[in-house]
């Protein structure tokens, strides 16, 4: 148990950890406070690193370059995703003339 | 008294009315089915007819040509069939079995069942229903091109059934003859189908009917599942076989004769359910004279007699039957004094003699009812159809006080002696023909033992004088006294325009007045066989009809019969030694006397008050009806004693509340309660979880953390209280 | 293989009408289904189950072998008739509908065929996955043709319909998948072969087990038939369906209950049946009298033949609780008669409803005087419905009833029914008559009445044209011959009946002495 907690040079994993929680926090704050579409869509790249943080840490940690390897996927993925999302961003506002999120509450029943 | 009745019951079916084992299947006689099949063949015809739009007068040929040949043909049959009976296959029906031994199982065909009962029926019906056919196609001239094609093919259905109903070899065919002519009076009296009337009147035929229908069926299946056979000639193969009742105990056997009765009762309009006899006269008047005087209403007589074995294992039955059918006389007759229509009183007539013949059955006389029966297919039918030319001439009128002296008029004569015949013998006038059939009953319910039979003889001789003033109210107003007449509401087109005062009623021609000569003169001939010499027995008295009863399986009606089987037995003589006596004599012999003052009484009345001072008859019921504490006879008798509106209460208005009552049950009860409340609670369970759900993007994320939360914690949980190993 | 074909081409045929233009849809829909009838006849003349217990048209693919999944087809001769009964309908469904639809005819027939298809699959089926899911395929065509093609309140019916008898449908799944279970947990490997599993639960299960299964497969079975009291999808179902679903949801969907009763509530858990028939047979009567009053108070005359629908199985179902070859056969007999004059009865009200665009009888009557071939047929096929002899519902209407009689004598076929029963049923066939009778009297005698406003059909004559008579006349011939000659079909099926009920003899006695009934020899 600390010879793989030495092995993590410049820090222990909870100092990571920590970091990762308070972007998730951050991005969740963000994105249930505020109502710009953009904006949200920002705070939910932010938790997504968050997470990935978390990740890289634990995969340190634990010797395991698996971790790594499914974070470089999730970021290939991100991109992508976050292209799309902004497509999708810029439909919405062109249909509603508003980047509100209210303005979409059709799911409602 | 029930003991001496046992006797003779037992002594009826100690002897076999037939002796079973010698009823041959006779393949040779096979062509009877024709008679069956010509029916069938002027149903199509007539209804290529229709098809092919025929506006001539072929329908009507093309039924009387096939109904003279069933005629011709029962006729030769009676002369090739052998005695006792016989039983022809004609076609399968139903046959299941699944085993070997009784009740493995059951079978119905298409066969007939010759014997003497079946032969006699069949040639009055047969004979007067070509002689009524013929009749209706002058009838039915107005309506030549439109419904006469339907009218003949309605004739040709219910003679098919009637004859299938008859000839049937066993009850499952009966039934279906049963159903058959009850479908074709509701075919006949709804003929003119545009009248509200006439539909309601047809529906409440066939739904009586019905009720009657359920008690055969009823029949059906207990005679199966005690017997294991419907076929007539094994059901007596079984019964005789048997000592008397040491096998057959049990409420099955009282109940069969019971259930039988509910059906003779329905078909034969006898208390209580002859309300839709009169109401049938909505039908062409050919149509009454066919179905509802000559031959469908005997039907019900025909089971009883056909079945009367069956009876005689339960003798409450036969009292029962003897009882409902001298009140059912007396009750009709009651109504028919106080009608005006004289299709009507007619009608109510028919209910009222069927009530004799039932008497008769019930007081042990095939004989006397079968005889009846055919004296009165013959007398009644002249009624109906004089009635019949007078609605036809008259536009439809047939209320007797507005019409008058139609002996006078020109073309009028034939009809107004015929009738004069019909009533004669209808009333029991001496040494007419219904004076010695109904005699032949009169006197038996005074010769055989009963409870309250004698009562129930002097009640039958009061109707005999109140039928004999009613009819005689009929001839007396219609055909005697001065000439004055109104026409109905029917007016046909070609006089449709001139009003009153240009009516001519148009006499019958040729096809009415021979109709009505022969069927008259077939009514005096009727009394005849009284005196035919006895071929099988000399001991029984009654002639050629008592000879037809005598092979069949009504045997055991026949009065002498058991002197005649058992001449030294003492104790099961038919009570010829202890017989009863009226006025000191035998009662026979006493009830030609007292039947025939009794029906002159009738008719002197009825000549006073409605031919020589018919002001009086007015003026009687206006007496009657001041005076409250009679007021009421008058009144029930003009309103049919309300058995109507007994029924409506009773039946009709309780069983449709009801069904109002199901349907809302059914609408609010079971389907919105019930089903559609089941089908909400998963709505409502929504409902209150659908505030989760306001479409806004942040709401739905709060909801999924506090999602993630909750499972967080029951994780959590889990751990700190180790639950988790219970769970897994 | 002609089995195969026989649930396939249905199937094809939609395929095709679905690519076709849609002026085409209807021909082909006609098509497909005279050769699907066409392959019927040459399979029932083929099949030589006819009066024995063997099956015919047996063919079977593996599907999932490690599950005991084989997608098993087979029929003796009950399926045989009831199958040919559908061939028979479709034909007459399509011709029924040429002119009646006139948007988005595509999908119509395409839906009909598709029913076709699952309907002749239930009846054909021999394995118990592909009998329940061609029975749960049956909602599918029936909901959209209920839902496109109906009435006004066609949403709210054609969802009542597919949930209610769906739900019921699922708690029969239930009991099915109980009794494979304990047949796989019994043998070790798992099959769902109908005939194993009947087999095996005849005497596999006890007594508590089966009294569970039969109320799982009633809950199925008895929403479909449907029985009293869980009737009430049907008059809504058949007053908003299309003509043509209406007649198949009569002729055909009903039977499956029925037939689901004949073929695995009789066979497999006969105590159980033994046990409840005298409730299932109470519940029976109940809905016969009960659908006939309330058929006395409906103006509406479909609806009022929707209700007589109820009325009328209950005496189908009572044939079956008979328990003896009598009511057995007669109830076989019921459906295929059922099937025909009820299946008449809504074309015949279609036809009506087509011309004149209502079914009130306050608004409509005497049509006699203007539609005089209409009205003949009308007549008839009340009278048939009514049970008259000489036409098919006496026959069988008999046979049930005498069946329930004597179910209670000893004899070869000892029943827990009895007198009783068929007297409360019997009072059904005078409240069948009545009102019938007063049905007729209003629409088809009477003074005319037409609604205002009514103007001659752009296509229709006033009475029926050459058409709609040769969709009516097959299924009046079959009402003749049935009722004059009805042996044929029950020799036909003589051997089957027999063998459902070949547990039964030796297990009445038994009960009847244990319920301390007397009269009946042990």
């Amino acid at each position: 148990m600390t010879m793989v907690a030495t092995a993590m040079a410049g820090g222990s994993l909870a100092q990571y950890l920590i970091i990762s929680g308070v972007l998730m926090s951050i991005g969740l704050a963000g994105f249930l406070t505020r109502r710009n579409l953009i904006v949200m869509f920002l705070c939910t790249e932010l938790m997504f690193q968050g997470v990935v943080i978390a990740m890289v840490a634990f995969s340190r940690w634990h010797w395991e370059v698996s971790g790594q390897v499914f974070v470089i996927f999730i970021l290939t993925v991100a991109a992508a995703e976050a292209a799309l999302a902004l497509a999708l961003v810029v439909l919405l506002y062109r249909r509603r003339d508003t980047l509100d999120a209210e303005a979409w509450t059709e799911l409602r029943e | 008294m029930t003991v001496s009745m046992l006797n003779i019951l037992q002594s009826a079916v100690g002897v076999p009315a037939v002796p079973m084992d010698q009823v041959v299947v006779a393949t040779d006689l096979r062509w009877a089915g024709i008679i069956l099949l010509l029916p069938l063949l002027s149903l199509l015809l007539c209804g290529l007819c229709a098809a092919m739009r025929v506006k001539s007068k072929l329908p009507a040929w093309c039924t009387v040509a096939c109904l003279a040949g069933s005629f011709v043909l029962s006729v030769l049959l009676y002369v090739n069939y052998n005695p006792p009976g016989e039983v022809i296959p004609l076609l399968s029906w139903m046959n299941l079995s699944w085993g070997d031994g009784a009740l493995n199982s059951f079978s119905a065909n298409f066969a007939l069942y010759i014997d003497s009962l079946s032969l006699l029926w069949i040639m009055f019906v047969t004979g007067l229903g070509t002689l009524i056919a013929y009749y209706a196609s002058e009838y039915m001239e107005p309506d030549l091109g439109k419904g006469y094609a339907r009218f003949f093919a309605g004739v040709s259905v219910f003679l098919f059934a009637m004859l299938a109903l008859v000839l049937s070899d066993n009850l499952v065919m009966l039934y279906l003859g049963w159903e058959g002519v009850g479908f074709a009076s509701y075919w006949l009296i709804g003929y003119y189908y545009t009248r509200p009337a006439a539909v309601a009147a047809a529906k409440k035929a066939f739904i009586v009917n019905r009720i009657g229908d359920l008690g055969l069926a009823l029949a059906v299946y207990l005679i199966w599942t005690t017997f294991g056979t419907v076929q007539y000639d094994e059901l007596m193969t079984v019964l005789e076989s048997h000592s008397w009742r040491a096998e057959f105990e049990g409420w099955t056997i009282s109940a069969i004769p019971f259930l039988l009765m509910l059906a003779a009762f329905g078909k034969s309009a006898q208390l209580p359910l002859y309300v839709w006899l009169p109401d049938a006269m909505e039908g062409p008047t050919p149509v009454s004279a066919l179905i509802h005087a000559a031959t469908m209403v005997t039907a019900g007589i025909y089971l009883v007699a056909r079945t009367y074995p069956l009876f005689l294992l339960e003798p409450v039955s036969l009292h029962v039957v003897a009882w409902v059918g001298g009140l059912t006389a007396l009750l009709a007759a009651t109504i028919g004094m106080a009608q005006y229509d004289i299709k009507r009183i007619m009608a109510y007539s028919t209910v009222s003699q069927l009530g004799y013949m039932f008497l008769g059955l019930g007081v042990l006389t095939t004989y006397g009812a079968a005889y009846h029966v055919f004296t009165h297919a013959f007398f009644k039918a002249v009624l109906f159809l004089t009635c019949g030319a007078i609605m036809h001439g008259f536009a439809g009128q047939l209320d007797l006080r507005k019409l008058s002296g139609l002996r006078h008029m020109k073309g009028w004569r034939i009809t107004s002696w015929t009738m004069l015949i019909g009533c004669l013998c209808l009333a029991g006038f001496p040494l007419t023909s219904g004076y010695f059939s109904k005699d032949a009953i009169l006197a038996e319910a005074f010769v055989t033992q009963g409870p309250g039979f004698e009562i129930l003889g002097w009640i039958a001789i009061l109707t005999a004088g109140l039928t004999a003033y009613y009819t005689f109210r009929v001839w007396f107003r219609v055909c005697a006294g001065p000439v004055s007449y109104e026409p109905g509401d029917e007016l046909h087109d070609d006089h449709g325009d001139h009003g009153h005062g240009d009516f001519h009623p148009h006499a019958p021609r040729f096809a009415i007045n021979s109709v009505l000569v022969v069927i008259a003169v077939g009514a005096l001939v009727a009394a005849t066989p009284y005196f035919m010499s006895n071929k099988a027995d000399a001991n029984i008295a009654g002639g050629w009809v008592a000879d037809m009863v005598h092979d069949s399986t009504a045997r055991a009606g026949l009065p002498g019969l058991a002197e005649s089987q058992h001449p030294h037995s003492e104790e099961v003589s038919h009570g010829a030694h202890e017989h009863p006596t009226l006025f000191g004599m035998d009662p026979h012999k006493a009830m030609y006397f007292v039947s025939g003052a009794v029906g002159l009484i009738g008719i002197l009345l009825a000549a006073y008050l409605h031919l020589w001072k018919r002001k009086s008859a007015d003026a009687l019921r206006g007496w009657l009806l001041a005076r409250g504490w009679i007021a009421w006879l008058p009144r029930a008798m003009e309103r049919k004693w309300y058995v109507d509106e007994l029924y409506h209460a009773l039946v009709r208005a309780p069983l449709w509340i009801l069904g109002h009552i199901c349907y809302a049950f059914d609408r609010f009860i079971i389907d919105a309660v019930i089903v559609d409340g089941t089908a909400r609670v998963p709505r409502l369970i929504a409902r209150w979880l659908q505030p989760l759900q306001s479409g806004a993007v942040q709401s739905h994320a709060v909801v999924m953390i506090g999602g993630v939360g909750i499972i967080v914690l029951l994780l959590a949980l889990c751990l700190r209280f180790e639950w988790l190993g219970v769970v897994l | 293989m002609l089995g195969w074909l026989l649930i396939l081409l249905p199937l094809l045929t939609a395929v095709i009408i679905m690519a076709s233009p849609a002026r085409f849809s209807r021909l082909v829909a006609m098509l497909g289904s005279l050769a699907t009838l066409g392959i019927a006849m040459v399979a029932a003349i083929d099949f030589d189950g006819w009066g024995t217990g063997r099956w015919g048209l047996e063919s079977s693919i593996t599907f999932l072998p490690e599950l005991g999944v084989t997608l098993e087809i087979g029929a003796d001769s009950v399926s045989m008739l009831l199958m040919l009964l559908t061939a028979l309908l479709m034909p007459l469904a399509v011709l029924g509908s040429w002119t009646a639809v006139v948007d988005r005819t595509r999908e119509y027939f395409g839906w009909l065929m598709v029913l076709a298809s699952a309907m002749t699959g239930v009846f054909l089926a021999r394995d118990l996955l592909l009998f329940y899911i061609c029975f749960e395929f049956t909602l599918i065509p029936m909901f959209f043709l209920i839902a496109i093609y109906g009435s006004t309140n066609r949403a709210f019916a054609s969802v009542k319909f597919f949930i209610y008898t769906f739900l019921g449908s699922l708690l029969a799944l239930v009991g099915f998948l109980y009794v494979a279970w304990s047949l796989a947990s019994h043998q070790g490997e798992w099959s769902f072969s109908i005939p194993d599993l009947v087999h095996f639960a005849q005497t596999g299960l006890t007594s508590s087990e089966q009294v569970w299964v039969l109320a799982a497969l009633m809950a199925g079975f008895a929403v479909k038939i449907p029985l009293f009291p869980v009737h009430t999808w049907l008059p809504l179902a058949h007053t908003e369906a299309p003509t043509a679903g209406s007649v198949l949801l009569a002729g055909v969907l009903l039977k499956l209950g029925t037939y689901g009763l004949y073929r695995f509530a009789l066979p497999m858990v006969p105590e159980a049946v033994v046990e409840f028939a005298p409730v299932l047979a109470i519940l029976a009567i109940v809905g016969i009298l009960y659908g006939a009053l309330i058929c006395w108070v409906q103006t509406d005359v479909k609806k009022l033949v929707a209700y007589s629908s109820v009325s009328h199985l209950g005496f189908c179902v009572l044939g079956l609780l008979a328990l003896n070859p009598l009511g057995l056969q007669g109830s076989v007999l019921y459906m295929i008669n059922h099937g025909l004059s009820t299946g008449a009865l809504f074309f015949l009200i279609g036809m009506m409803y087509e011309r004149y665009h209502t079914r009130d009888m306050n608004v409509i009557g005497g049509l006699a005087s203007k539609m005089p071939i209409w009205s003949c047929f009308m007549v008839f096929f009340v009278l048939a419905s009514v049970g008259l002899p000489g036409l098919n519902g006496f026959v069988s209407e008999f046979l049930c009833l005498i069946g329930t009689f004597a179910a209670g004598d000893t004899g070869a076929y000892p029943g827990v029914l009895g007198p009783w029963f068929a007297a409360f049923a019997a009072i059904g066939m005078i409240l069948a008559a009545m009102y019938l009778l007063i049905m007729v009297g209003k629409v088809v005698f009477g003074s005319l009445r037409e609604p205002a406003g009514v103007h001659a059909h752009d296509v229709l004559p006033a009475d029926l044209n050459a058409r709609e008579i040769v969709v009516l006349a097959p299924l009046a011939i079959g009402c003749v011959v049935l009722g004059i000659q009805p042996d044929f079909v029950m020799h036909a099926m003589e051997g089957s009946i027999a063998e459902t009920l070949a547990m039964y003899p030796d297990l009445v006695p038994e009960s009847m002495h244990a319920m301390g009934i007397k009269g009946v020899t042990p």
